[in-house]
C-alpha cells in the first residue's frame, strides 16, 4: 500500500516536473538566437527573417555574402528563411506580439507602409545620411518611404520586359518588327503575332501552348501595368480609396481588352502565376511579359528573346512598366539596432549589395550600378533593357499601409474578369470592397 | 487498490490538474481574449464600431452565406457517404482489413497536397477529369474557376478527404453493436432497411451525437482547400467566413476584425451543435 501510494506521488510529481521543465524550456530568448551571442560576450548575432528556402532560393544564394560579412566584421548573422507567402504571417505574428527575437526583415515593397504606421519597423532615417539616400533611384528610395520616414532600403528592384519563345515563333514563321525603346511593339500587335502563332501550331489547342500571357498572373504587381498603360492610377493620393480610380474608363479598357485576349483563346484560364512560369519553361508559352528573372529560371535559355515592354495603340506616351521588390527593415524591438542598421548598409549600398547583384542578377536599385549597366558594351542586352525601364517607365505599387485588402480585392479581381465576369460590376464590387474594408482604419 | 483513490481524494485532481491547465491556457483564454478583442477600441476602450464596420462589409455577408450553404452541402454528404462506407467495411469478409486500410488512406494524405491533387486533377487545361470529359464529347468545365462549380469543387475535395476519417467513429460505433441484436431481428424476418433504419441507425445515437459534433466543428473552420484551390474565388464563391478570418490576421493586420468574424464563428457553432445536442438528446428521451 505504502509503496503505491509512494509510486502514485513519484508519477505526478515527475509529470509535473516535466510539464514545468518542458515549459520553460522554449522561453530562453538567448537560445533561439538574437540578441548578444552565445559564447563570446563581445560577439554580436544579428538575426535575419526572411524568404526564400532552399540552396537555390535566398537561403543558398545569400550564404557566401553572410559568410563575408562575418569575416569582415565579426558579426555573425543568423539568417531564417520562410517560403515567400510564409514570410509575411510570420512578421505578422511576431511583430504583432511584440517580439524581439529578431533583428532585420526581408519586406515586401507591398507592406513597407503597413509595417511602417503599424509600428513593426524603425525608422531608418537616423542610420542613414542624405548622401547615403542619394545612392538609390528615387522610386527605390521613395517606395521605402511612408510619411516622411524612411523605413526600409531596397536590397534591389525590378521591372518588366516581353520575353518571347524562339524557337516556338521560328516555327510558325513569324519574325518580330523592329522596335526599340521609342518605338515599342504594341499589347494589340503582340495579341495578333500571337494568335497567327498558335492557329500555325496548335489549330485544334491540343499542344496547350499560350498565345500571350504575363508570368504573375492575377496579381497586382504586373496586371495593373496594363491599367497604368493607359493612363489609370494604382489608388488614390491618401492611399485609402478606389474610387474614382479603378472604377474609371483607363482599368475598364485596361480590363476589357485582357478579357478579350483569354475568351480569344489567345492568354490563359486555370493557371496560377507559378504554373504560367512552369509552362513558359516548358516551351508552351509564345509570348511572357515576365521579371528579369525570367530567363534565368529557364532551362533553355538560348531559345528565349526579349524587347522591351509593350505600350497600347494610342497610348504610346503612357507606357508603364511594375517594379518595386524586397527591403530590408529593422525590427522596432530589436535590441541591435545599430548592428542591424550596420549589416543592411552592407547589403544594400555595400560590399553585399555587389556581391548579391552578381549572384542574383537584380535590376539594381542602386543609381551607380545601373550606370554602369547603360555604360558597359558588355552587359547583357535584357539587363540594359531593364535599367531602362526602371528609370524611365516604372509605375510604383500602390503606396498604402492597407496593401493587404487592395491586392485581395484587385487580384481577385483580374482573376475573376480573366474567368468571364462582367468587367464594370467587378471593378465597382472591387472598389466596394475595398472602401468597406479601409473604413475601420479611417 | 481502491484505497489510493478513496484516501487520496485530490489525486484525481491533481492528475488533471496539467491538462486543465494546458486547456485554460491554449483554449480558453485566447476564446476570451478573441471575444474582448473583438469589443476593444485602438485605445483598449470598449466599442461596438468593429462589429459596425464588420456588418456594413459586403464582403462578411457574402462570407456568412457562403459558410452557411457550404456546411448545409457537406456535413450531410460527409456523414451519409462515411456511413455507406463503414456500412461496406463493417462486412465480415476474407480480408475486409485491407478494403478497411484502402478507405482510410486519403485521411493519411495531408490536407494541403490533396488539395494541390485535386486542384491539379481539376485544372480546366490538362486536368484528368476535364481530359475525361474531353474523351466524352464534353466541353471542358471549369471547376476551380466558375462561380456555379467552385464551391461543389471544394466539397468533393474535402468530402474525399474527410469521409474516411468520419468513417472511422461510424465503424467503430457499428462495432459495438451486439450482434445478438442482429441475429434477434434476422430470427423476426427483418430485411436489410428494417434492420438499417429500425436498428442500426438507432442504435448508432451517441456515434451520431459525436460525429454529428465534430464533423460541424471541423467543417465550419475548414479553410484550406479554399485558400489552395481558389483563393477564395471566383467571386467570392469560396470565401468562407474562417478564411476571411485568416486573411484579416496575417493579410490585412486587422485583429479586431479577425476577433469578430472568430467570435460571430464561435457563436454559430455553439448555436448549431446546441441544437444538434438537443435534437439528437430528446430523440433518445
Amino acid at each position: 500500500m505504502n509503496l503505491r501510494k509512494l509510486t502514485s506521488i513519484t508519477l505526478v510529481t515527475a509529470m509535473t516536473a516535466g510539464l514545468a521543465l518542458t515549459g520553460c524550456g522554449g522561453s530562453d530568448g538567448k537560445d533561439s538566437g538574437s540578441g548578444s551571442g552565445s559564447g563570446d560576450k563581445d560577439a554580436v548575432t544579428i538575426k535575419w527573417i526572411s524568404q526564400g528556402t532552399g540552396e537555390d532560393g535566398w537561403e543558398g544564394l545569400t550564404k557566401p555574402i553572410l559568410e563575408a560579412y562575418e569575416e569582415e566584421t565579426g558579426v555573425h548573422i543568423e539568417a531564417e528563411f520562410y517560403s515567400f507567402n510564409d514570410l509575411f504571417e510570420v512578421i505578422e505574428t511576431k511583430s504583432a506580439a511584440g517580439d524581439s527575437d529578431f533583428d532585420v526583415m526581408s519586406v515586401d515593397v507591398t507592406f513597407i507602409s503597413k509595417y511602417g504606421s503599424s509600428g513593426y519597423l524603425e525608422p531608418l532615417d537616423q542610420y542613414f545620411s542624405d548622401e547615403e539616400k542619394a545612392k538609390w533611384d528615387e522610386a527605390s528610395y521613395q517606395a521605402g518611404v511612408w510619411e516622411d520616414t524612411m523605413y526600409a532600403a531596397p536590397e534591389n528592384t525590378s521591372t518588366q520586359e516581353l520575353y518571347y519563345n524562339k524557337k516556338l515563333l521560328d516555327e510558325a514563321g513569324i519574325t518580330l518588327p523592329e522596335n526599340d525603346a521609342d518605338n515599342r511593339l504594341t499589347y494589340e500587335q503582340v495579341a495578333e503575332l500571337a494568335k497567327e502563332g498558335l492557329e500555325k501550331l496548335d489549330p485544334d489547342g491540343s499542344n496547350g501552348y499560350i498565345g500571350f500571357d504575363f508570368q504573375q498572373v492575377s496579381r497586382v504587381y504586373q496586371m495593373n501595368m496594363l491599367a497604368n498603360s493607359m493612363g489609370g492610377k494604382n489608388i488614390s493620393d491618401d492611399g485609402y480609396s478606389l474610387d474614382g480610380v479603378v472604377n474609371t474608363k483607363p482599368w475598364i479598357d485596361a480590363m476589357t481588352w485582357y478579357q478579350k485576349l483569354v475568351d480569344d483563346g489567345i492568354a490563359s484560364k486555370g493557371y496560377n502565376a507559378e504554373q504560367l512560369s512552369d509552362q513558359f519553361a516548358a516551351g508552351k508559352v509564345l509570348f511572357l511579359i515576365g521579371g528579369t528573372w525570367t530567363p534565368t529560371s529557364m532551362t533553355c535559355d538560348d531559345e528565349i528573346g526579349y524587347t522591351y515592354a509593350p505600350c497600347f495603340e494610342g497610348h504610346e506616351d503612357e507606357v508603364a512598366t511594375s517594379t518595386g521588390s524586397w527591403y530590408f527593415g529593422i525590427n522596432s524591438k530589436s535590441a541591435n539596432k545599430d548592428a542591424a542598421a550596420e549589416f543592411i548598409r552592407y547589403f544594400t549600398l555595400g560590399k553585399g549589395s555587389d556581391m548579391w547583384l552578381e549572384i542574383n542578377g537584380d535590376v539594381p536599385s542602386r543609381v551607380d550600378k545601373q550606370d554602369e549597366i547603360a555604360n558597359n558594351p558588355d552587359a547583357p542586352e535584357d539587363m540594359k533593357i531593364a535599367a531602362y525601364e526602371a528609370a524611365n517607365t516604372a509605375v510604383p505599387r500602390a503606396v498604402t499601409p492597407v496593401f493587404g485588402e487592395y491586392s485581395t480585392a484587385l487580384d481577385q479581381a483580374w482573376e475573376d474578369v480573366r474567368n468571364g465576369a462582367d468587367v464594370e460590376e467587378t471593378l465597382n464590387n472591387a472598389v466596394e470592397q475595398f472602401d468597406a474594408a479601409v473604413a475601420a482604419y479611417k | 487498490m481502491g484505497g489510493i483513490y478513496i484516501k487520496n481524494k485530490w489525486l484525481p485532481y491533481l492528475l488533471i490538474f496539467p491538462t486543465i491547465v494546458m486547456i485554460c491556457i491554449f483554449k480558453i483564454y485566447p476564446i476570451i481574449s478573441s471575444v474582448i478583442q473583438g469589443f476593444s477600441s485602438v485605445d483598449s476602450g470598449f466599442t461596438m464600431d468593429n462589429y459596425k464596420h464588420l456588418f456594413a462589409d459586403k464582403t462578411f455577408w457574402n462570407s456568412l452565406k457562403v459558410t452557411l450553404k457550404f456546411n448545409v452541402i457537406i456535413i450531410p454528404i460527409q456523414i451519409i457517404v462515411s456511413f455507406i462506407m463503414a456500412l461496406f467495411v463493417n462486412v465480415k469478409v476474407r480480408g475486409i482489413e485491407v478494403f478497411r486500410t484502402i478507405f482510410y488512406l486519403p485521411f493519411c494524405i495531408s490536407l494541403t497536397i490533396s488539395t494541390v491533387i485535386w486542384q491539379m486533377m481539376l485544372n480546366v487545361n490538362n486536368g484528368v477529369i476535364n481530359s475525361m470529359l474531353g474523351v466524352l464529347g464534353l466541353k471542358p468545365v471549369g471547376f476551380l474557376i466558375d462561380s456555379k462549380w467552385a464551391l461543389l469543387s471544394i466539397v468533393l475535395i474535402s468530402s474525399w478527404r474527410g469521409c474516411a476519417y468520419w468513417m472511422m467513429f461510424i465503424l467503430a460505433g457499428l462495432k459495438g453493436i451486439d450482434s445478438a441484436v442482429y441475429e434477434s431481428a434476422k430470427i423476426d424476418g427483418a430485411g436489410f432497411f428494417n434492420t438499417l433504419f429500425r436498428i442500426t441507425i438507432p442504435l448508432l445515437k451517441n456515434t451520431w451525437l459525436f460525429v454529428l459534433v465534430a464533423n460541424t466543428t471541423a467543417n465550419f473552420l475548414l479553410f484550406a482547400p479554399m485558400q489552395i484551390a481558389t483563393d477564395g474565388g471566383p467571386q467570392g464563391s469560396t470565401n468562407v467566413l474562417m478564411y476571411e478570418a485568416y486573411k484579416s490576421a496575417f493579410k490585412y493586420s486587422n485583429r479586431p476584425r479577425q476577433a469578430c468574424l472568430v467570435t460571430i464563428l464561435l457563436v454559430i457553432v455553439m448555436a448549431v451543435c446546441f441544437i444538434q445536442n438537443k435534437f439528437m438528446t430528446e430523440k433518445e428521451a
